[in-house]
């Protein structure tokens, strides 16, 4: 999952950024609206994180800019906490809207929600036969016991499975599970595609020859 | 009793107890005045049939005199000179026509009158006089007569029985009341009493039928007034009861709320007009003071959200030394930030409460200006803005580092919000016997809209925090509360894409 963080206060933007990597996220930044909108129009996010009160740019005209071009989710943060600020914000095409100062737990739930919701889940957990994923606690088990994968590996098969059945470029892959620091090898995909199958189970994932890679439905 | 803390029902009480007083006082005196008439027409028709009557003595001999002619050619019926000859001088005039001899024997009167000795049956008045007491016709007006000794010696039909001689003294007011009845009297020549009296008891009886329909007519009235001045404090009470209700929509914390103005130039006008205006103003006050409030947590959320993101994100895991150094630094800029802040709205507050002493002494302008701008020429230099001075020495009286404060604040704004290569020009000169300090820089300058609103607490032009953890918006509050506490003025014009000048006008004393 790739999330853009928008916000121009350096300190919360470097620990939010960090911490959202913690969490498993290709994370990119910007320190201002303008770059924020260059990069949302750019690259495709599974999530952006947009702050109102910037220099430049204001978080509304992002906000409405991305919208005229793109269904990415946006989780609004704002200081301002009127009625009718929550209200502009998600009449104007926010996703969810969360006021300063936050809890970081909260700000991570409300994030996965977002990007369940876009896949069209409604649960935290997504069951594909004997595998079930936990997306808030990050685990993946089968039949019932865990399998202990490394960050990026959760963060692609979270990803497969949110896209079950769908086939996933591997530029797709790479646009959502790596930020735009990462300056991995391009065989990198193909080294976790295979310690996965490891530890899940061969067929698990699916190779589709020139196309991409598949979870399928069970 | 809570109907008397009711204006309107004082009003109604106050105006419908002054009704009545003045009914009831137009009733008495129309019921007394109609009395007076009804009672003064009676005591004349009295008056002039005992008048009547005492001429008839004259004309006709009671004690068996001879009748007189039926036509004398002279009318006999009362008339008030025969009454009032009579009423004169009634013991002189029946020396005119003696009594025959034989006919009024016995011994003379006291006042040298004489007359027989009398028998009831012998005193016999002008049966035309008499007519006019015939009771079927005359409308209950009667007669008696008594002799000296106090023995009934005539008398009409209808006068009431038992009836007692009046004593005679002098020639006052000989009337009396007998019951119902009102009686006149007097002293025939003959010494007897002679009476004419009237019942009271149909004019008293119509009276009381007066009075009952002043009463009604009295309580419908009341009622109608009453009615009339329950509508009419109805209409005046109605727009205070509508400022009523708005008062209480606004104390109940709506203040938007005003109230209709119908007649500006009406009492309640004028009272609703001051009442909108104060009630506007407390609205500007009130907004501003939420607005301070917002701005405030606003600016104190920033920070806040630092110090919580950066503790929970390191608390997440195991950190190095580096990362934690790292995290608290955050924490520490962020709480620096609010500190700053806090020490902004302190001074601010203490400026709005007249609390803020100024440390007043005599000093140069100049010098305090040149100063500031020694202070900050690493930052021009930085920046690459070259600071111009024009400076003329100016003494004044005033706090000089509440001076040096507001002017450091300026050049800062003047360095920052100015392009590379532009210029700061300060000048320092006197003017109208003020001292004045302009600064102005060749920045981008500031729209017209908001030009005017700079001086507002958390007001920034450009909406963001372009200088973060610097200042958030007070900077000019603070300068525009130092210099009204000097009794100066701060100005402030602008030209968008040439710059802008700020004029600080200081009193020299």
């Amino acid at each position: 999952m790739r999330i853009l963080v928008v916000e121009d206060e350096p300190d919360l933007l470097s620990s939010l950024a960090q911490a959202l990597r913690e969490e498993g996220y290709a994370v990119d930044t910007a320190p201002d609206g303008e770059e924020g909108l260059y990069k949302a129009e750019n690259w495709t996010y599974d999530a952006i994180v947009l702050d109102v009160m910037m220099p430049k740019v204001d978080g509304w005209t992002v906000l409405k800019k991305i919208r005229s071009k793109h269904k990415t989710p946006v989780l609004m943060l704002t200081a301002k906490d009127h009625s009718k600020d929550r209200v502009r914000g998600l009449d104007t095409g926010a996703d969810d809207y969360v006021v300063k100062p936050f809890d970081l737990n909260e700000l991570l739930a409300r994030l996965r929600a977002l990007i369940r919701r876009t896949s069209n889940q409604t649960s935290s957990t997504i069951e594909l036969g004997d595998v079930v994923i936990d997306t808030a606690a990050r685990t993946v088990h089968k039949k019932g016991e865990e399998m202990i994968l490394t960050g990026r590996e959760y963060a692609l098969v979270e990803y497969l499975a949110l896209h079950c059945g769908e086939v996933i470029s591997r530029t797709t892959l790479y646009e959502h599970l790596f930020d735009e620091n990462d300056s991995s090898l391009s065989n990198l995909l193909e080294v976790h595609v295979s310690n996965i199958r490891k530890k899940v189970g061969q067929e698990f994932i699916v190779t589709r020859r020139g196309h991409g890679y598949c979870i399928e439905k069970p | 009793m809570i109907i008397l803390n009711s204006i309107r029902w004082r009003v109604q009480l106050w105006y419908g107890l002054i009704l009545l007083l003045v009914i009831v006082a137009f009733s008495v005196s129309a019921y007394h005045l109609e009395k007076g008439r009804r009672f003064k027409v009676v005591d004349e028709e009295l008056h002039q049939r005992l008048g009547a009557l005492m001429a008839s003595l004259r004309e006709r001999h009671p004690f068996g005199g001879p009748p007189g002619r039926p036509d004398s050619g002279r009318d006999h019926g009362p008339g008030m000179e025969t009454e009032e000859q009579n009423r004169k001088d009634p013991r002189v005039r029946p020396g005119e026509q003696p009594p025959p001899e034989g006919e009024f024997p016995g011994e003379p009167l006291p006042g040298g009158l004489g007359r027989p000795p009398h028998q009831a049956t012998e005193f016999n008045l002008n049966p035309r006089i008499v007519q006019l007491f015939d009771a079927a016709d005359t409308n209950g007006f009667y007669y008696q007569v008594w002799s000296r000794e106090g023995s009934l010696m005539a008398g009409s039909s209808n006068a009431p029985a038992g009836a007692i001689r009046p004593e005679i003294h002098g020639t006052g007011n000989l009337s009396r009341r007998n019951g119902y009845m009102a009686e006149v009297y007097d002293a025939t020549p003959f010494g007897d009493c002679m009476l004419v009296g009237h019942s009271l008891r149909r004019d008293l009886k119509e009276l009381h039928q007066f009075a009952l329909s002043l009463a009604g007519v009295g309580g419908t009235v009341l009622m109608l007034g009453l009615v009339g001045g329950w509508w009419l404090a109805s209409r005046a009470i109605q727009p205070i009861e509508s400022i009523t209700a708005t008062a209480v929509k606004i104390a109940a914390g709506d203040l938007s709320q005003r109230i209709d103005v119908e007649d500006t130039e009406s009492e309640l006008g004028r009272l609703t007009t001051v009442l909108n205006s104060t009630f506007a103003r407390l609205d500007a006050a009130f907004a501003q003071q939420g607005r301070f409030t917002a701005d405030a947590a606003h600016e104190l959320r920033t920070p806040v959200s630092v110090i919580i993101l950066q503790a929970q994100t390191a608390l997440k895991s195991e950190r190095t030394g580096p990362e934690y150094r790292k995290t608290i630094e955050a924490c520490q800029r962020a709480a620096q930030r609010m500190k700053s802040l806090l020490e902004s709205l302190l001074e601010l507050a203490r400026f709005d409460a007249g609390e803020e002493t100024l440390n007043r002494m005599e000093f140069d302008l100049a010098s305090v200006t040149a100063e500031c701008m020694d202070l900050i020429e690493p930052l021009a230099q930085e920046k690459k803005v070259t600071l111009i001075r024009q400076f003329l020495s100016v003494k004044m009286t005033g706090d000089s580092g509440r001076i040096a404060q507001v002017i450091t604040n300026l050049l800062n704004n003047a360095i920052h919000y100015n392009h590379e290569n532009g210029f700061v020009r300060v000048s320092v000169y006197e003017e109208n016997r003020s001292a004045c300090v302009t600064i102005n820089d060749t920045g981008p300058g500031i729209s017209a809209e908001h030009l005017p609103r700079i001086f507002e607490r958390f007001y920034r032009a450009d909406s963001s925090r372009t200088h973060a953890g610097e200042h958030a918006g007070l900077g000019l509050s603070i300068c525009r509360a130092i210099v009204s506490a000097h009794g100066g003025e701060i100005t402030v014009s602008s030209e968008p894409g040439v710059g802008t000048t700020f004029k600080v006008r200081l009193p020299k004393s």
